[in-house]
């Protein structure tokens, strides 16, 4: 307790990495994705600090729903319209939302506070195999 | 008998309270119902939190622990139960330094206790 280390924004060192989604579970790869994007693959992880890595979805597109995921299950959201109240199939998001509904899957992991907002912020979801960060040299990563 | 007047003394105790409220929210601060409500409040947080300080840490180390263990391959739970096996004995706080700040030796001492 006394003099455990404690990681300070000057420390922390953020690396870019690069998942592609071909094939892979939507739940499985937001999973990892959340513990990069929070920091808790390091040995400095620190709770009260954004220590996370950035992280490139691509191909979001081809992930798959599998097993018990139910692709015609409905999400709502209200427009705020009287009778806005409006839904969509996970599957049908998954064709015409692709990056929505990895985003939304992966915040629905993350803490929902101003900590959480920022490391939601380091996430890039691009379906196709395309990229803008190429200058940020991101490293492959694997989904176990 | 001399009268006694008690606007004095209740000031006193006011202004004790008060000066323990510095630094608080809104009203908390400078009048002095809530600010008495919100000391008797902090009170009993600070005393619950001293004690819960010592779970929080360890909970800390345990997943430093658990992400070192990871980059060398291994689960947290292997590493423990070889070093109990083994019996050795360092314990979390130091495992998670040693991995902040020696990582060669904690790989060493993931080797040894399991391998």
């Amino acid at each position: 307790m006394n003099r455990t280390y404690t990681a300070k924004p000057s420390t922390i060192e953020r690396k870019w990495h690069v998942v592609d989604a071909t094939g892979v579970p939507i739940g499985r790869l937001a999973a990892a994705v959340a513990q990069v994007l929070r920091g808790k693959h390091k040995p400095t992880f620190t709770y009260n600090m954004d220590c996370g890595d950035f992280v490139i979805v691509v191909n979001a597109d081809k992930a798959v729903w599998t097993g018990n995921n139910k692709p015609d299950e409905l999400l709502y959201w209200h427009t705020g319209w009287p009778g806005g109240l409006r839904n969509i199939s996970r599957g049908d998001m998954l064709e015409t939302k692709p990056e929505k509904l990895i985003e939304k899957v992966v915040w629905g992991m993350l803490p929902k506070t101003k900590l959480g907002k920022a490391t939601f912020k380091k996430l890039k979801v691009y379906s196709g195999s395309d990229h803008p960060h190429a200058a940020q040299n991101p490293v492959a990563m694997e989904v176990k | 008998m001399a009268r006694v007047k008690r606007g004095l003394m209740r000031q006193k105790r006011h202004r004790k309270v008060i000066a323990r409220a510095k630094g608080y929210f809104q009203r908390k601060k400078n009048v002095f119902k809530n600010a008495h409500e919100q000391v008797m409040k902090s009170g009993q947080y600070a005393f619950r939190d001293r004690r819960q300080r010592k779970r929080d840490f360890r909970q800390l180390w345990v997943v430093r622990i658990s992400a070192a263990c990871r980059e060398n391959g291994i689960k947290y739970s292997q590493l423990i139960d070889g070093m109990t096996k083994k019996g050795l004995q360092v314990n979390r706080k130091m495992l998670s330094e040693l991995a902040i700040h020696d990582p060669k030796a904690f790989s060493a001492l993931v080797k040894q206790s399991v391998g």
